[in-house]
């Protein structure tokens, strides 16, 4: 059986899902993707969203050893891809 | 004596070394024009050496002004000779998210022929969960020495104090890397570079820490799920709040009743006149008005270090973010906010932890329109004498319960609405999207906390002392001259109070009402007593009924009553508040205008009440 796997925004991915970082969106800005870069959120890396609070609230995702909260705003302009059996 | 730079990435306990290495002695300093911290000290046991802690970044390319400058002065200070080494502090657990800045602090360094060592700090946690790094591996990788060390149990810092006693500096400048600075160039694809490197040495010699964040996202889940988050966040503002409220009133009524009784016991041995008057009035009533707020600000700084130092105080950033960031505010602003409903000075304080010098700046001015505990006594009075005792819809509400929640919704609301405005109209730095670290749940470090909310006491009690005690005795002498304090209507404070009368008028207020709120600049509850005094009546503050009475017998308007509230609600009356404001935020000009600001404000919004008030 061959993998398929589908592209999101990294506010699309559901909880408890591991995904691959496939990269930014182009109207992320320069400075922030900068940051992502160094919190870890490099193209490859695995990611988890550990997390939904309500509301809106920002949300938890873990890459490596670390845990962010980024809002939605910036987990849209982050692209990830599921592996899809 | 050379100085040593400490440096490290948000949250990996630079703060906590910085502590462990340099004890009692060190002292804080700010970058003229901004607020950054920048903390000195020197080791306790190497005096020669003074150790200098930068504020935690992430990188040192900055993406905010207030890093930015972070960055430059560390550029600055690397230049300088005296600076003979450098200690950049990793944390062990997570290594990934340190080592990109570690690799860009140690090439600086080696381009400059500085001495630098990588502290792994927290090899107490991967001790007990008997995990390791490779410092070895991961120090031929980096290029520089690495030591495990511990800022809770001590573990490592004998060796990293026997390095810096034996100034090695050899070893950089033996080995200069040609590759230019890093802090100069900005190239793309070296960046790209130095993330890969950090990757693969943080894969190859970090520890595995699944076990420690599975204890994490278990907290997580309870302390962010939709009900457990919900019920155990507002339990914890619950605890904050009553922190401030009640626990810190027994210590503030203590210290009101030391210097009361230190008073009494003084006076005596004063003759009767001026310098007895002086020294009751303006020195003991004036170090009162202000000493009382220490406790709180002890208290204050106290439970919110538990929170963040527990790692909570991140999570009620992120529950609260939402809906804070409509008014320009962030999540880190709730806890200021929700602190200056008890008092706007220890809130001012706790606005310290917001890194966006916007959100900081828009925190800055909601927090004084906050309902403070200050303005309880006058809405007390007002409330009395102007609202009726009754109930409606069956007894379920009260009309004077139902005034005194919207007069602090009043507050609550203008709070959000001015930091709203300002944000939309104020040109700036774009809001930052939320984009923060969470740190790992621990057991809080009670005695550096302990240690913090004196040090934060002390720079209240030095910082606003001498502004709060020129302000009491100014308006001490206006109201006791020129005829000794025999008649407080006619004392140029009285004159003033009828020089000023046309402003109030408007509000359908005289001369004595002017005075009132005048004297209450001091702090907002001394109009009570003030307007007793003009009225002839002692002791209002005490018991107010008397002065109620008086007043109702004057048949003083309900538009004046309401419009008395709602400018009391607005007004920045509180001397103490403005000068806390004027140092926190570096900026008198700011804290000027605030009360100016706020004073037009509360005269426009009281106007129109009264003229509502009238037609209706
Ligand atoms: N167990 C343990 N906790 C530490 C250590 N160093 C710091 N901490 C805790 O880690 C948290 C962050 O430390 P802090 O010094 O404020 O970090 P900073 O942001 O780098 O200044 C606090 O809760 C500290 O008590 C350590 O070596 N061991």
């Amino acid at each position: 059986m061959v993998a398929e796997s589908q592209t999101m925004n990294l506010w699309e991915l559901p909880t408890r899902t591991e995904a691959v970082l496939v990269g930014f969106a182009p109207a992320l800005a320069e400075r922030y993707r900068g940051r992502l870069l160094e919190f870890g959120f490099h193209t490859g890396e695995r990611i988890v969203c550990q997390h939904q609070p309500g509301f809106g609230a920002p949300r938890v995702y873990r890459v490596s050893n670390a845990t962010y909260s980024l809002d939605r705003e910036l987990a849209l302009q982050v692209l990830v891809s599921v592996a899809r059996e | 004596m050379s100085r040593v730079l400490l440096v490290g990435t948000p949250n990996s306990g630079k703060t906590a070394l910085f502590n462990r290495l340099t004890g009692l002695n060190h002292r804080v300093a700010n970058y003229p024009g901004i607020t950054v911290d920048l903390s000195m000290g020197r080791l306790s046991t190497l005096p020669e050496h003074e150790l200098v802690d930068f504020p935690g970044t992430y990188s040192l390319r900055p993406i905010s002004e207030e890093e930015r400058i972070a960055v430059d002065h560390f550029a600055k200070a690397l230049d300088a000779p005296d600076v003979a080494h450098v200690l950049c502090v990793v944390d062990a657990t997570r290594l990934e998210k340190s080592l990109f800045f570690c690799l860009q602090v140690v090439r600086e360094c080696r381009q400059r022929g500085k001495a630098v060592t990588v502290l792994a700090n927290m090899g107490d946690i991967l001790a007990r969960h008997n995990l390791a790094i490779d410092a070895r591996g991961l120090a031929a990788g980096i290029g520089a020495p690495v030591l495990v060390v511990s800022a809770r149990t001590g573990e490592g810092l004998p060796e990293v104090l026997q390095r810096l006693a034996s100034g090695i500096t050899s070893e950089a400048s033996a080995d200069p890397i040609p590759e230019p600075a890093l802090l100069a160039q900005d190239d793309e694809s070296a960046d790209q570079a130095l993330y890969a490197e950090a990757h693969q040495l943080a894969e190859r010699f970090g520890a595995p820490a699944d076990q420690l964040l599975l204890i994490q996202s278990r907290l997580d889940r309870f302390f962010l799920g939709s009900l457990s988050g919900g019920l155990s966040f507002s339990l914890i503002m619950l605890v904050l709040f009553q922190s401030i409220f009640t626990w810190s009133a027994p210590a503030m009524d203590a210290v009101e009743a030391a210097i009361a009784g230190l008073g009494s016991w003084m006076l005596p041995f004063l003759s009767e006149g001026i310098v007895r008057d002086f020294t009751a009035d303006a020195i003991f009533s004036g170090i009162g008005a202000f000493l009382v707020f220490v406790p709180q600000i002890f208290v204050l700084t106290f439970v919110i270090g538990l929170l963040e130092d527990s790692g909570y105080l991140a999570r009620a950033a992120l529950i609260c973010h939402k809906p804070l960031r409509f008014f320009g505010l962030s999540g880190k602003s709730f806890i200021p906010m929700l602190s200056g409903v008890a008092c706007a000075i220890p809130a001012i304080y706790a606005a310290r932890s917001i890194e966006s010098p916007r959100a900081r700046f828009l925190t800055y001015l909601a927090i004084p329109l906050m309902p403070c505990s200050a303005r309880l006594p006058v809405y007390t009075l007002l409330i009395a004498i102007f609202i009726p005792r009754e109930t409606a819809l069956g007894g379920l509400v009260g009309w004077q319960g139902l005034t005194l929640f919207c007069v602090y919704g009043l507050g609550i609301v203008c709070g959000l609405v001015v930091a709203g405005v300002v944000n939309r109209v104020s040109a700036g730095e774009a809001q930052m999207p939320f984009m923060m670290e969470l740190p790992a749940y621990r057991l809080p470090a009670l005695i550096p906390i302990a240690r913090k909310s004196v040090q934060r006491a002390q720079h209240f009690v030095t910082k606003a002392g001498l502004v709060i005690l020129s302000v009491t005795v100014i308006v001490w002498v206006l109201g006791y001259f020129p005829n000794q304090g025999a008649d407080l209507g006619a004392s140029w404070l009285g004159t003033i109070g009828k020089w000023i009368e046309p402003v109030f008028q408007p509000l359908g207020l005289d001369w004595r009402y002017g005075v009132a709120i005048v004297s209450a600049f001091l702090a907002r509850e001394v109009f009570v007593g003030t307007l007793g005094t003009i009225m002839g009546i002692e002791g209002a503050e005490d018991n107010i009924l008397p002065l109620v009475e008086q007043v109702q017998a004057s048949a003083l308007p309900l538009g004046s009553g309401l419009a008395l509230l709602v400018f009391f609600a607005i007004a920045l009356q509180c001397i103490s508040t403005v000068a806390i404001l004027a140092r926190e935020a570096n900026s008198w000009r700011l804290a000027v205008r605030m009360v100016v600001a706020y004073l037009c404000l509360a005269w426009l919004a009281a106007w129109l009440t009264f003229q509502i008030a009238a037609a209706v």
